[in-house]
């Protein structure tokens, strides 16, 4: 049954859907609307009138939020109301399935490549504030390690100081003049020079390699090995801004680079050195000299006790001065100094007996006029020039080498310098330097090493210790066995 | 007179409401740029002077005062030498010292007998100039003169003689040691750097009277360390060696090598004429046969003239014909005359200013 309009209600207020149900009743098809007890239905019928006249108008469908402001009361006061609520803020939105057309991926497309990019471009996103400082950090190091700052830093008179250092270094000794010059010798150039190179870039310093080659203009009245003083000479006019010259042989090794001249000496000068040789004298010198008419300052044994009047920086070895390494400053002492060390009338007399030629010369003129005196001081030798123990080295009874605790290098103490003085007359000069870098190198690694060795060490320790138990444990079970 | 509406403010504001209110952005502008102007002029100008002036060292006290202080040193051989002669001598230069506010300082070659053995006795000149430096160490100069050496100028000064004409005394470029050394005096030495003023005779540098300066009142003065040429200067003469060498003219020689070897010590030496500082009594005649080797024709002016310093009687105690004792007196005589006349000339003046 269908019906054409809709129904209307009766002018006496009542439905007229009662007539509609007689008409088209079918007892056969019972239905929820199919009542078969006229008076229930009717007592129904009129229960639901009564409901429906209790409400105005027409009913609607009772929904939770219904209304505009019931929906956005409470979002009115804080936020802005928005009307869209099938929108990706909704918690429960989905994005809509398009069928047939694929998801959507940004960057377009699928595939490995645009996954990451998209997570890496996620990575640079969260993470841009950490890449920026990075970045910074990154390219001021690369500016800074381009541009060489600490080294100029360090170079500058000004702040480091270094540049008021130069290292002269004797290199090419003899210049295979005198002795062929092997391999070993080559090499022993290069690690020296490598040595020294390093170290004057790290802390600023002038590096100057002196030429030391036979020459043949000292070949003539005694006078090679003298090239010393002249080189300084030279070295004091081509650095106008230096103080500090520092001379050292081929055959020394910076042990620790890492300790700058002015902390290891020069800060604390007056406090490094001594300027009264009884305090250490194998020359047996006698100071001060014992005449009355000298001044003040040459008759006392520190001479006036001003750090500013240091101008040479000495050591003495067992037996005497040694200019294997020592400091010159610049000054007015310097210049008369290195005047008054060469001269032919001395040097005339005295050639024969002057084994070590500046050396000796350099005593005498010590120990002769008290006016140098008064402006040299001397250092420890470990401070600057510690031996090996086959130099200046004491055999005991048994033909074992006694170590001197002034003399002799210590791998305890860190010495700073090492110069394998006099290896030349039948020593080994390359295998000591080799062992020294060696050594200086395992002393200074980096913490790296230091931690990698050091696991090796107890890796080893414990299979030493294992292995020994079980070499006990035979030797024991043979000594049963024997028994 | 009320009107509807308030008069319009002028369009022309008084001066004073312009500077603060009208172009007050643009004044502020300016004033900081003036300002850059201002500092930026100061560091040009603190940047040219550091790069121009920082290494030169200025000159502290390197010229010299008029009232210098200089003390005359004489060594004295008691064994050879009378009490008589010895009293002249003194009393030459107290007399000098006191005139022109000097000092004087004596001593005798037996104190320095136990230095000099046994090299000879006229060595002990130079430990008795060390001496005299630590006795005196606040002196400028010192002037050591011969015992057989007399003043015979007293008025003269050693400011007006030689220290302010030393520019054009020193001799420049000329061999240090006569005839014809290779080493040659410095031709741009300034006289402010001239610690040793010396003369040469015919054939020698002479060392019986020359001009020493005592450079460490110098350095402490100009506040650097204390460092005294002159010790250095001493010292290196007096070496071992060199009075083992047996040098034929002893110190003379060694002194003429040190200042040919040493540039150190030639590099403050000043030659000066020799009647400067040195008169002798007698001509110098140049050999021949060294005018023939040489090539060289030299005339030396060595002999004393009226007027000169001192008079040197240099030889007399060497020469057989010769009596140290008998010039001194003669010349002694003439001293003491022209004292008094200086003396009663001054006395003169003052009556007259009186």
């Amino acid at each position: 049954m269908s019906l054409s309009r809709t129904p209307s209600p009766k002018p006496n207020g009542g439905w007229a859907s009662r007539g509609l149900t007689d008409d088209g009743l079918d007892a056969a098809a019972p239905s929820a609307y199919s009542m078969d007890d006229p008076i229930a239905n009717d007592a129904q019928w009129s229960a639901a009138r009564g409901k429906s006249q209790t409400t105005r108008g027409y009913p609607t469908i009772q929904t939770k939020n219904e209304g505009f402001f019931k929906r956005t009361r409470r979002q009115v006061s804080q936020v802005l109301p928005t009307f869209n609520t099938f929108s990706p803020k909704d918690k429960n939105w989905r994005d809509q399935e398009k069928l047939g057309r694929g998801r959507w991926y940004p960057r377009g497309g699928t595939g490995q490549i645009s996954t990451v990019r998209t997570y890496l471009g996620n990575v640079l996103r969260k993470f841009k504030f950490v890449f920026l400082v990075l970045g910074v950090v990154a390219l001021l190091t690369t500016v800074m390690s381009r541009a060489n700052i600490r080294a100029r830093y360090r170079g500058n008179s000004r702040l480091g100081g270094g540049s008021k250092f130069v290292i002269i270094l004797a290199a090419n000794e003899d210049g295979g003049v005198t002795d062929w010059k092997g391999p070993k010798e080559w090499a022993i150039e290069r690690d020296s020079v490598k040595n020294k190179r390093l170290y004057a870039a790290r802390w600023g310093y002038n590096l100057e390699i002196a030429d030391m080659s036979t020459k043949k203009r000292y070949a003539h009245e005694w006078r090679e090995s003298w090239e010393k003083v002249d080189i300084i000479r030279n070295c004091m006019a081509k650095y106008p801004e230096a103080e500090w010259f520092w001379w050292l042989d081929l055959n020394t090794f910076i042990m620790e680079p890492s300790i700058s001249l002015q902390n290891h000496i020069f800060n604390h000068l007056s406090d490094n050195v001594y300027r009264d040789i009884n305090y250490y004298n194998p020359l047996n010198i006698t100071h001060p000299p014992n005449s009355v008419f000298l001044d003040p300052a040459s008759r006392s044994p520190t001479s006036d006790n001003l750090t500013s009047s240091i101008d040479l920086v000495l050591a003495q070895d067992c037996s005497g001065f040694t200019l294997g390494s020592f400091f010159v400053r610049r000054s007015a002492f310097a210049d008369q100094l290195l005047d008054i060390w060469w001269d032919p009338v001395l040097y005339e007399q005295k050639h024969m007996e002057w084994e070590h030629k500046e050396q000796d010369a350099l005593e005498h003129i010590y120990t002769s006029q008290p006016y140098i005196r008064t402006h040299v001081a001397f250092i420890e030798q470990r401070k600057i020039n510690s031996y090996p123990s086959a130099a200046c080295g004491k055999q005991g009874p048994l033909g074992e080498v006694i170590l001197d605790t002034k003399v002799h290098y210590n791998e305890q103490d860190r010495d700073f310098l090492v110069n394998m003085a006099g290896c030349k007359w039948g020593r080994d000069c390359w295998g000591e330097m080799y062992l020294f870098r060696e050594l200086s190198n395992r002393l200074n690694r980096n913490l790296w090493h230091r931690l990698a060795d050091w696991t090796k060490e107890r890796f080893n320790g414990a299979k030493e210790s294992v292995s020994g138990k079980k070499d006990e444990e035979t030797i024991a079970e043979e000594a049963g066995v024997k028994q | 007179m009320h009107f509807a509406l308030p008069p319009r403010k002028t369009s022309f504001p008084p001066p004073y409401a312009r500077v603060n209110a009208i172009n007050s952005a643009d004044q502020r502008r300016k004033q900081v740029q003036y300002l850059g102007y201002l500092v930026f002029g100061v560091l040009t100008i603190y940047l040219l002077f550091s790069t121009f002036f920082s290494d030169s060292i200025p000159e502290q006290n390197a010229s010299v005062d008029e009232d210098a202080s200089v003390l005359i040193v004489t060594v004295l051989d008691e064994a050879t030498m009378s009490e008589e002669y010895i009293s002249m001598i003194k009393a030459n230069r107290d007399d000098y010292a006191a005139r022109h506010g000097y000092k004087t300082f004596y001593t005798n070659t037996s104190t320095y007998a136990h230095l000099t053995d046994p090299s000879p006795s006229s060595w002990s000149l130079i430990p008795a100039l060390r001496h005299a430096l630590t006795k005196h160490s606040t002196i400028d100069y010192i002037w050591s003169l011969s015992p057989h050496a007399i003043i015979t100028n007293p008025s003269l000064s050693l400011y007006s003689h030689i220290f302010s004409r030393l520019p054009s005394l020193m001799l420049k470029d000329i061999p240090v040691v006569p005839p014809d050394s290779v080493i040659h005096t410095f031709s741009h030495l300034k006289p402010s750097q001239v610690y040793l003023i010396l003369t040469q005779d015919a054939d020698n540098v002479a060392p019986t009277s020359f001009i020493l300066r005592n450079t460490g009142a110098i350095s402490v003065a100009a506040g650097r360390p204390k460092d005294n040429w002159s010790h250095y200067f001493l010292d290196a003469w007096f070496d071992p060696l060199y009075r083992a060498y047996a040098f034929q003219k002893a110190e003379n020689h060694a002194l003429e090598h040190i200042i040919q070897w040493h540039p150190t010590i030639l590099a403050k030496l000043a030659i000066v004429e020799q009647r400067v500082l040195n008169s002798y009594t007698y001509h110098s005649d140049i050999a021949p046969d060294e005018q023939y080797f040489t090539g060289i024709s030299r005339e030396h002016d060595s002999m004393w003239q009226q007027g000169d310093l001192i008079v040197n009687l240099k030889g007399c105690s060497e020469a057989k014909d010769r009596d140290c004792l008998k010039e001194m007196k003669q010349r002694y005589g003439k001293w003491k005359a022209s004292v008094i006349i200086l003396d009663s000339g001054a006395a003169d003046s003052k009556d007259n200013a009186a």
